[in-house]
């Protein structure tokens, strides 16, 4: 360790500069925008917002798809999170490789996949009406349904790494030994990996979360101007209606939500354990 | 080391080609579609009679708009494209400036509605084109803009989202098949809007609907005949429909930026494209319907175009002022009732 | 050995799941038939080759390539010396200096394109491409601090503080003890970049200008203009680029490790 608190100042004041000039100040000045009135401060801007029934619609689809997604990957995500860290180390690596893999893709093409499997005459539809599910091709496109099911494979492989590193960390015995002590399957979930591996679960919560509400791609093209949501209603306000008023708002909004996901998250966590 | 790495950076473009030694260079803004094509017929000639580069913004016209207004007062585009009502809009903001046709050689060639749609010579028209019904002849009949909502049609039409240029035309062509032509567009948004859970999407971008098309997914759809050259060339029995109530459609108009930095070369652009030779090439590549009334092709192209002064005078066009007037107004409207 | 069966299950659903799509794009690639389609109609290289005759792309391919590695080189030049002082240093204000550089992180993509559209380029003139620059070089700033600070943090300390006390330079330690030691995390934290660089929508979105557009902002546009498999070419070209990076650092350098 080294004491001197100018070179390290030195050292470390070039990039906080920089990310403070190009990126704190003009992001402030956008947040800030929405809490201006003509000559004062106000939430009228944002009260207003709310009276709007489509930005409440909006609104509300984008917390649930939120939600669900993260829920939704968080089940699949422990199980394949413990599929993966019971196999041997070099199937585990490649399992790991192949998780890590569709993050190196980009979403546009990740996203551009489900179209076609997705529409009428796509092999999701093949099999429903093969299988006699229905009579009918369902209709997947532009729907929430769609925009759920891009955005859990976007955001998947995130829960699945957070989940893998916190299992890592688990004792390797603490699941066989509450076995052996006559713990169904429920209980050693409840009382032993979720409270071992909560930090996991809240890191990969908050990502794929964030990411769900973030997400340009996958409600753009799945979802359309029928499912929209905050961030393509955003992109919609500003180039449609030249509407950076909303923009600001729509920004504080998904900016507010990460936050109080992660807080919450971490809450959870801290309660569960405390018991 | 900013320094450093943006001068690389000149490097790193060099050795990417993309770097071009002509100093003169002419920037536009066009729509998205058929650049394939526009670069064969107008763009690749026209670099090599004006000696200059050519750069190409793509977008629709409501994102380029947006761009123009932005960059008001140091343009980066010297000429664009547009509808009739997205250039009056850009005119009332003043991006633009008046066009002097005397540089224009094949100005006298134009219909005469082509010559000043927006007064002032604020814009120059360049071509027409008719919006109505794609629509799959083997599954459905279309013989009126109602039909959209036919039975058949139920989970399988997509409609044109208010925001884009074929949205207000065929709200308003639906009105009229209502019997009610108001310009408020009060009586079809309520009429989409009962409908909407029936309506796959509303589409933001016609090349959208093609794919769609496609994938069996909609078997009907309001679009500019400007995107049909896609349909025609599809395998399947795709027709082009003729409603009771008409067709209805739009022009596009060259504008010239206020401050554009390139004026001369914009003119000699403008000219070119206008010309009987790019405009019949484009013709007969199915990319614009020509607004040059010298022009002539063969019925087949004809067929397949908004093509001569008898079509052009029939459609049912919703002025421009009407649409810029109204188009805030529709918005909400539409927002509030279909949005959701 | 059921739970082993279930297992296995588990993992052919969620990877089918996961690299399923991945690999429609690719049969939908190689297709001969003129449709996005699959199961593809006959097998064709035509639609690869329609990828590399169109002229925007190569110039988006040039300026994402371009964003992705001095983007990257500089996001490193800033984060490198950050991670060393809150390693090695009680740096003061470490907590708040921590958070600004990690802030790009927090902020939607979208939020910060539109900032800097509104208040770097259309109010100061600042090019487009410079912006593009500068968000990218943000946006990446927060995985070289963390990725190089692990690797820091890795490794023991006082081998430099010896060297220091025998008199060597501050500096000279860095670049002949720090350095090399570091040299794989610092690898990771540049294929990091590189990839989230490359593959970066929100940011970009608004921040493009004539001739100027990234490359997945351009396959966006191309893909609401064409309904050809050349957009699925492009999408499996560009993921093979990508896999085959990764797949390169992982084998000589086990870069899963610092994801």
């Amino acid at each position: 360790m080294f004491h001197n608190r100018t070179e390290a100042l030195a050292l470390a004041m070039p990039a906080a500069i920089f990310a403070a000039i190009v990126f704190l100040v003009p992001v402030g000045i956008l947040l800030s925008e929405g809490f201006r009135a003509a000559d004062s401060w106000t939430l009228s801007a944002y009260t207003g917002f709310f009276d709007n029934e489509l930005n409440r619609v909006v609104f509300w689809r984008t917390l649930k798809l939120g939600a669900l997604v993260t829920a939704a990957s968080a089940v699949i995500g422990y199980a394949t999170a413990y599929a993966i860290v019971t196999l041997p180390p070099t199937a585990r690596g490649r399992m790991i490789g192949l998780v890590v893999m569709p993050l190196m893709i980009s979403p546009v093409a990740r996203t551009y996949a489900w179209i076609v499997i997705l529409g009428r005459t796509g092999i999701v539809n093949k099999a429903i009406v093969g299988l006699g599910l229905s009579d009918e091709p369902l209709r997947f496109l532009f729907t929430e349904t769609a925009v759920f099911i891009g955005l859990l494979q976007l955001f998947l492989p995130l829960m699945i790494l957070s989940l893998i590193s916190a299992l890592e960390n688990m004792p390797k015995d603490a699941v066989p030994a509450a076995r052996v002590l006559g713990a169904n399957w429920l209980q050693v979930f409840l009382k032993v990996i979720l409270p071992l591996t909560k930090e996991g679960l809240v890191i990969g919560g908050t990502l794929v979360f964030t990411g769900s509400l973030t997400a340009y791609i996958t409600p753009a093209i799945l979802g359309g101007s029928k499912v929209l949501m905050l961030e393509t209603l955003l992109y919609q306000r500003v180039t449609v209606a030249n509407d950076f008023a909303s923009a600001s708002i729509i920004a504080m909004i998904l900016m507010v939500m990460s936050f109080s996901a992660n807080m919450l998250l971490k809450r959870l966590a801290t309660a569960r354990s405390k018991r | 080391m900013l320094k450093t790495l943006l001068a690389s950076s000149v490097a790193f473009a060099a050795l990417a080609g993309t770097a071009n030694a002509a100093d003169k260079k002419l920037v536009i803004s066009v729509y998205g579609f058929a650049q394939d094509e526009f670069k064969e017929i107008v763009y690749d000639p026209f670099k090599a009679i004006c000696d200059c580069d050519l750069v190409v913004e793509t977008g629709n016209s409501v994102e380029r708009l947006a761009k123009l207004e932005a960059r008001k007062d140091d343009p980066e585009i010297d000429m664009a494209v547009m509808s009739t009502h997205d250039a009056l809009a850009a005119a009332r903001k003043g991006v633009t400036q008046p066009i002097d046709v005397s540089r224009l050689t094949n100005y006298d060639k134009l219909y005469d509605i082509a010559k000043d749609p927006l007064g002032d010579h604020l814009g120059v028209g360049y071509t027409f084109y008719a919006t109505s019904i794609a629509y799959r002849a083997d599954k459905v009949k279309i013989e009126s803009w109602a039909d959209l909502f036919q039975d058949e049609l139920k989970g399988r039409v997509a409609f044109p989202n208010v925001t884009t240029n074929q949205g207000p035309p065929a709200l308003y062509m639906l009105g009229m098949a209502m019997g009610n032509d108001a310009a408020d567009l009060k009586a079809p948004i309520d009429e989409v809007a009962s409908n909407k859970d029936d309506i796959v999407t509303f589409y933001e971008r016609s090349s959208q609907v093609a794919q769609l098309m496609q994938q069996e997914e909609i078997l009907a759809a309001p679009i500019g005949r400007f995107s049909w050259g896609p349909y025609s060339k599809m395998d399947m029995d795709m027709a082009w429909a003729t409603p009771k109530e008409g067709e209805t459609g739009g022009m596009n108009v060259m504008i010239l930026t206020k401050g554009a930095k390139n004026e001369d070369l914009a003119y000699q652009f403008m000219d070119f494209w206008l010309s009987t030779d790019i405009q019949t090439k484009l013709a007969e590549a199915l990319v614009d319907s020509p607004a040059n009334s010298e022009v002539v092709v063969s019925d087949e192209i004809a067929e397949n175009l908004t093509y001569g002064a008898e079509t052009v005078k029939n459609l049912k066009l919703l002025p421009p002022d009407v649409i810029l007037d109204n188009r805030e107004a529709w918005l909400s409207e539409w927002n509030a009732k279909v949005g959701q | 050995m059921t739970s082993r069966l279930y297992s296995y299950l588990t993992l052919a659903l969620v990877f089918l799941f996961l690299i399923g799509p991945f690999v429609i794009i690719v049969a939908a690639a190689l297709s001969g038939g003129e449709t996005l389609a699959f199961p593809p109609q006959g097998l064709s290289l035509k639609w690869i080759a329609k990828v590399f005759e169109v002229e925007s792309f190569r110039e988006s391919f040039a300026l994402s390539m371009f964003l992705a590695i001095f983007g990257t080189l500089a996001a490193l030049v800033l984060g490198v010396p950050v991670a060393y002082a809150a390693s090695r240093y009680r740096l003061p204000f470490g907590e708040t200096i921590r958070t600004i550089v990690s802030a790009p992180i927090i902020v939607p993509g979208i939020i910060v394109g539109l900032a800097l559209l509104r208040y770097l380029v259309i109010p100061l003139d600042v090019s487009v491409g410079l912006a593009l620059f500068i968000a990218h070089t943000a946006l990446i700033l927060p995985y070289a601090v963390r990725v190089v600070s692990a690797s820091l943090d890795n490794l023991r300390s006082d081998i430099e503080e010896a060297a220091v006390l025998l008199g060597s330079s501050r500096v000279a330690t860095f670049f002949r003890i720090v350095l090399p030691n570091i040299q794989s995390g610092i690898l990771a934290a540049f294929i990091l970049g590189f990839v989230t660089s490359f593959n970066q929508v929100p940011v970009s979105l608004f921040l493009s200008g004539p001739g100027v557009r990234t490359l997945p902002i351009d396959m966006i546009w191309y893909m609401e203009i064409t309904y050809d498999p050349s957009v699925a070419a492009l999408a499996a070209l560009l993921a093979f680029l990508s896999i085959s990076i990764v797949f390169l650092a992982e084998r000589f350098l086990g870069f899963s490790r610092y994801v």
